[in-house]
């Protein structure tokens, strides 16, 4: 399978920009032909999705080229990057539930007879002789909803080989998968690497890059920090890539903490989410919650909130026996949480920032009628925004309006009217500008020294843990793995780092 | 600058201008348009849809439809005269001689069962919205034939009469009572906690849950006012007409969603006010006035209002569209707030 | 739960109908001895004939996932039109006085279904309205536009000629039983053998993968729509032989029918699945009960309400047959585990 290019794919000085973020530096990758299992790795907002995105043609570079098999392209399209057998597998499905796998193989390409009518022997024949061709015993007659996620991707992938696929990008493919079906998924990906095709893997598990890819090559901040083997790596210095050295930009003020405990879980489980979490919060503490996606750390949250099921265990907040129904029981309890989703969660964009602010404590400020009280509102919505610094002409504005970092504050607001005992804050600067960023950790800081409230922050930005919190702990598959104290000369973003990834420091 | 505020000002309240046209349009052609007699006519004809399109908008605000609504009123209609009448020819009701105001008591009772069903099978059973609703709609009117087997019951109790016939002065008691009831229901909507809690469950019905407000809660007791309301259009029509035949309603639910949409209640929930409602409903009555002054066939009228209906679900479609663009081009606003 | 036996369950479901079918078919020749007499089963047969040949229209639609709610006014309207171009005007007959030639008559008729067709499915596809308030829309319009023809008449004296496919036979086999079995087994075949139909399959089942394959999902739409439209016309001239009038109301409340012996015979409200037999059974179903009901002389405002509670189990069944085939996220396991050689 010899190439006449010693690359198949060359991205040469490729920059891209979204307002107000450089989310791609002059970048350069390469892909050797012949076959590969390369790896991408990097923090969120590092590029790596990009710079997949502008290879396939979803975005238009700002600057560079783009070189498959020797055609230079300064902008591409998706069905010209599918033409050079470029293919990008996303994590949520490209098939049809209902119809077959077969069907679902072929397609708006169904092979038919000389009456013109779909010849539905030829599409189970082929599809079953193409499937084993690349190694897959499976009945296609199966219907996809029938099938896991995994073995979806597995057809996805088989999908794109068939239309001659050469480089196949997979995205955080592993994500919602249990550990037999990833095995199942990398021993496909290993089998069809031996016929010459290329795999891009873009993941957070690091273990599984060692496990799965040749090389790897790191991301961060825009830039391509450079290509390893990934057997000349050790995982401390691969986490040290991705992390590098940043500046500081803020520093929460270490309480004097009220030694009340407010918030205490034991033993809290629930299968598939998390196992056996313990937990003591005290009153105006900020502690951090970090670990890999699906590690647990927002289905306990959501749990503590009522917005999905608790599991066994026990919560007591403020000494009492604590398990909330729904929302509004937990707000009712005290207990405010911060969605990670804010489009879908987090904030009404159709309705006012007023209404949005005052939408959980309505009853409090209605008259001696029963009606809302326009003095009481707009008496404590303005005190809310002045206090939260939100950039807005009136407190009529419809939400979706904002910016993203107004929108959060938003959210804050909502919350702070509450004035909760414990606030959850699941990724409170995510999707926000790097002003309202330290912005929105001065208020978390303000919340926990003036109101005595407890905190918990989850993240994956570690460096922006670091500077805000007391303590830190991280979750690996379900269970508290690891807690850090500020102050202790261990509390590093590596150990970090690798107690995220599950990895132990030597 | 000031060209873009006028047009905002004239899309917000459009309803009101286009009412304002078509009464100039009619009072240009015909004669007789412009009296108080008139008026009072159209508002006369306007209450049975105005009670239905109030109950409708509280489901439209959530997101959700009731269809079941018209059937609804013709059961409750037609039970209201059935209880309380003498049995066999000519009136043909129960026998049982209820009291009017049992009678009634009942009735209402009645749609907010219905109420409560429907939004039970929507909110807990997780049945669409739109498929539940429509299937009650068919059940109830199966119901209704059922009842008196198809034959229509007569109203001799001036009793129960009164609120469709009865007169303050020159005013219609139903026009009185479409009035304050739609009052009642704007004042609910702008100015209780419940009402704001139906536009965010609307307009998202998650960020809404994650803000302590209890949607399926709400979304059944908003059912339960669409019933309620049925019901009592159903007693304003039957007292009106003194009597309730099987079919009395059917077909007036497209009427009521043409009020709401062309009134600026949106479909998809969370934006509208009853305000807007209340003047889609003036403007389909007054075109049908005005056209019927005008000696228009009925057919003609019919076909019209169906044209208005399509032109308001594409002007809506429309609307839809401009405002998601303008939210993506909206400049980031960086003014501060007047602090004081 | 054992392989085979959550095999088996799938299966169930998607013959359902026939399950159903059989049962009512042996419930009711207990209840009533006429039920299972050559008379009735032909009657029940030729009453299916208009709602089968709707349901066929409707199915198409709802394959790619929208509604045609327009679709018993479009059976109105063109039923009246073509009588009113049939016949002399003035009583009795109420006709355009036209007298126009029975096949003129009905092309006239199939290009007014086509364009009523048409029109639902630009406005769903080029401006992205919702199909439901569309349809709905036009529903009214249509009625309207009919009863304006008519100006609430009825149409009478329809030439002989015209009548045959509603009210004429071959030999025993009345002749609007063979067009809607016929109708069907052609649907089906379309359905499940031709690219066409398989492209609506994929357009309902998900629009966006069916894009990137290469189907265009805004053609179908418009020409499932084209079919609904073209079938209401035939549809009509059915109606028009076997009631023998042009009633201005006819096929006024038949759309909720025409969804449930859809939904009933399988064909999902949410696009992607169902066959035209399963339908067939469906229209089956719906009339036999209906005539057993009227054979145990149960009032019409009876089998009304109990038509009512069909529908809402109907549809309430193809809301959970959904949720339980296709269960999201990572909880789904594999029924049978996929394995791999080499």
């Amino acid at each position: 399978m010899a190439e006449s290019q010693p690359y198949f794919v060359e991205m040469k000085g490729v920059t891209k920009d979204f307002p107000g973020v450089r989310a791609l530096s002059s970048v350069d990758f390469r892909l050797r032909s012949g076959g590969e299992l390369r790896g991408l790795v990097g923090k969120n907002g590092a590029g790596k999705s990009t710079l997949m995105n502008v290879l396939t043609g979803v975005y238009p570079p700002d600057a560079g080229e783009i070189v498959i098999q020797g055609k230079s392209f300064s902008r591409m399209t998706t069905s010209q990057a599918k033409q050079m057998g470029i293919s990008y597998v996303h994590q949520y499905s490209q098939l049809i539930p209902p119809l077959s796998i077969a069907e679902n193989v072929f397609c708006g390409n169904l092979p038919t007879t000389r009456l013109g009518l779909v010849d539905w022997e030829e599409v189970y024949r082929q599809t079953q002789e193409r499937l084993g061709r690349l190694g897959l015993m499976i009945d296609v007659r199966r219907k996809v909803e029938g099938l896991s996620v995994a073995e979806r991707q597995i057809i996805e992938i088989a999908k794109a080989l068939f239309a001659d696929a050469r480089v196949i990008i997979l995205d955080e493919a592993t994500a919602p998968l249990p550990k037999h079906d990833v095995d199942l998924l990398f021993s496909f990906v290993r089998l069809q690497r031996e016929r010459g095709v290329t795999f891009v893997y873009i993941s957070h598990y690091l273990e599984e890059i060692f496990e799965l890819c040749e090389n790897v090559t790191i991301m961060r901040d825009g830039n391509n920090i450079g290509d390893y083997p990934v057997s000349e790596l050790t995982t401390a210095e691969l986490i040290r890539l991705i992390s590098g050295t940043e500046v500081e930009r803020f520093h929460h003020a270490l309480p004097s903490a009220d030694s009340t405990s407010i918030l205490v879980v034991r033993e809290l489980s629930r299968q598939g989410a998390y196992n056996r979490m313990n937990m003591t919060l005290r009153k105006g503490e900020i502690v951090g919650l970090t670990g890999l996606e699906g590690c647990g750390k927002d289905s306990f949250a959501r749990g503590l909130f009522g917005l999905e099921a608790l599991g066994d265990g026990e919560v007591l907040l403020d000494g009492k026996r604590y398990r909330a129904s729904d929302p509004r029981n937990a707000l009712n309890r005290g207990l405010a949480y911060l969605p990670r989703d804010r489009h879908g969660f987090g904030i009404i964009g159709l309705r006012s920032i007023k209404e949005n602010v005052t939408l959980p404590i309505l009853s409090r400020l209605t008259n001696a009628l029963g009606l809302l009280s326009q003095k009481k509102e707009s008496d404590l919505v303005s005190k809310l925004i002045k206090l939260l610094d939100i950039a807005t002409p009136s407190m009529a504005q419809p939400v979706q309006f904002l910016s993203g970092g107004n929108q959060q504050k938003v959210v804050f607001a909502k919350l702070a009217s509450v004035a909760p005992k414990v606030l959850l804050l699941d990724e409170p600067t995510q999707g926000v500008d790097v002003q309202a960023k330290v912005e929105i950790m001065r208020i978390i800081d303000r919340l926990s020294r003036e109101q005595n409230v407890a905190i918990i922050v989850i993240s994956e930005e570690i460096r922006e843990l670091l500077d805000l919190c007391d303590r830190i702990l991280v979750m690996f598959k379900g269970t508290i793995v690891a807690e850090y104290h500020s102050g202790d000369p261990k509390m590093t973003v590596e150990r970090i780092l690798h107690a995220v990834e599950g990895t132990a420091q030597q | 600058m000031r060209a873009n505020r006028i047009v905002a000002f004239i899309l917000s309240n459009l309803i009101w201008f286009l009412l304002v046209a078509i009464v100039a349009f009619f009072a240009l052609i015909t004669r007789n348009f412009l009296t108080t007699a008139n008026f009072i006519n159209i508002l006369f004809n306007a209450s049975v849809l105005g009670v239905l399109v109030i109950g409708q908008s509280f489901t439209l605000l959530t997101g959700n439809f009731d269809l079941s609504a018209e059937s609804t009123l013709g059961l409750c209609g037609l039970l209201g005269i059935f209880f309380i009448t003498r049995s066999g020819p000519p009136l043909y009701g129960s026998g049982w001689m209820l009291s009017p105001v049992l009678s009634l008591l009942i009735v209402h009772a009645i749609g907010l069962f219905i109420g409560l069903a429907n939004g039970v099978l929507i909110t807990k059973m997780r049945v669409n919205n739109f498929v539940v609703t429509l299937a009650m709609l068919i059940t109830i009117r199966g119901v209704t034939l059922l009842v008196n087997n198809g034959q229509t019951a007569y109203s001799v109790s001036s009793a129960y009469n009164w609120l469709g016939l009865g007169k303050a002065g020159p005013i219609p008691i139903p026009v009185i009572v479409f009035l304050l009831l739609f009052i009642l229901g704007n004042i609910i909507i702008v100015s209780t906690p419940f009402g704001r809690e139906l536009y965010a469950i609307g307009a998202n019905r998650n960020a809404a849950l994650a803000s302590g407000v209890r949607p399926e809660a709400r979304i059944i007791q908003v059912y339960m006012i669409s019933g309620l309301l049925a019901a009592f259009a159903g007693w304003m029509l039957s007292a009106r007409l003194t009597n309730a035949m099987s079919s009395m309603g059917k077909g007036m639910i497209f009427e009521v969603f043409a009020a709401a949409v062309i009134g600026g209640v949106s479909l998809k929930g969370g934006q509208g006010s009853l305000i807007g409602a209340l003047g889609g409903v003036l403007l389909l009555t007054t075109i049908g006035a005005g056209l019927n002054l005008m000696n228009v066939s009925v057919y003609w009228i019919q076909a019209i209002r169906g044209l208005i209906i399509l032109i308001a679900m594409i002007i809506e479609a429309q609307k839809m569209r401009i405002s998601t663009l303008a939210s993506a081009a909206a400049p980031r606003s960086k003014t501060q707030v007047s602090t004081g | 739960m054992t392989r085979n036996k959550a095999a088996m369950i799938p299966l169930l479901l998607d013959n359902l109908i026939w399950g159903l079918l059989s049962a009512t078919v042996i419930v009711f020749s207990m209840l009533t001895n006429r039920f299972l007499s050559v008379d009735n089963l032909t009657n029940i047969l030729v009453h299916s004939a208009v709602l089968g040949i709707m349901v066929i229209g409707q199915s198409f639609t709802l394959i790619t996932g929208n509604f045609d709610l327009s679709a018993e006014s479009n059976l109105g309207l063109i039923a009246v039109l073509g009588a009113f171009l049939l016949t002399a005007a003035g009583e009795p007959s109420n006709g355009s006085g036209l007298m126009l030639n029975p096949v003129l008559t009905l092309l006239v008729m199939l290009a007014t279904g086509l364009l009523i067709g048409e029109i639902n499915g630009l406005l769903i596809t080029r401006l992205r309205m919702n199909n439901f308030v569309v349809t709905l829309s036009m529903m009214i319009i249509v009625r309207g536009l009919a009863f304006l023809i008519t100006q609430g008449k009825t149409v009478t004296n329809l030439p002989a000629s015209f009548k045959v496919l509603g009210h004429g036979s071959l030999g025993p086999f009345p002749i609007s039983v063979i067009v809607v079995i016929g109708g069907f087994l052609l649907a089906s075949a379309i359905t499940h053998s031709t690219r066409f139909g398989r492209d609506l399959y994929a357009t309902g089942g998900n629009r966006e993968a069916a894009l990137a394959s290469g189907i265009d999902p805004d053609k179908r739409i418009l020409q499932a729509y084209l079919i609904s439209g073209g079938l209401a016309a035939l549809a009509a001239w059915i109606e028009l032989g076997r009631l023998g009038v042009g009633a201005t109301r006819i096929g006024e409340g038949m759309i909720f029918e025409i969804q449930a012996a859809a939904v009933i015979g399988g064909i999902s409200l949410f696009g992607g699945r169902g066959t035209m037999i399963g339908a067939l059974g469906g229209v089956l179903l719906l009339s036999s009960i209906n005539a057993g009901l009227n054979l145990m002389m149960v009032s019409g405002f009876a089998i009304d309400m109990v038509r009512g509670i069909i529908i809402l189990a109907a549809m309430l069944l193809d809301a959970q047959k959904v949720r339980y085939k296709a269960p999201a996220g990572a909880a789904a396991r594999s029924s049978h585990p996929v394995e791999m050689k080499g």
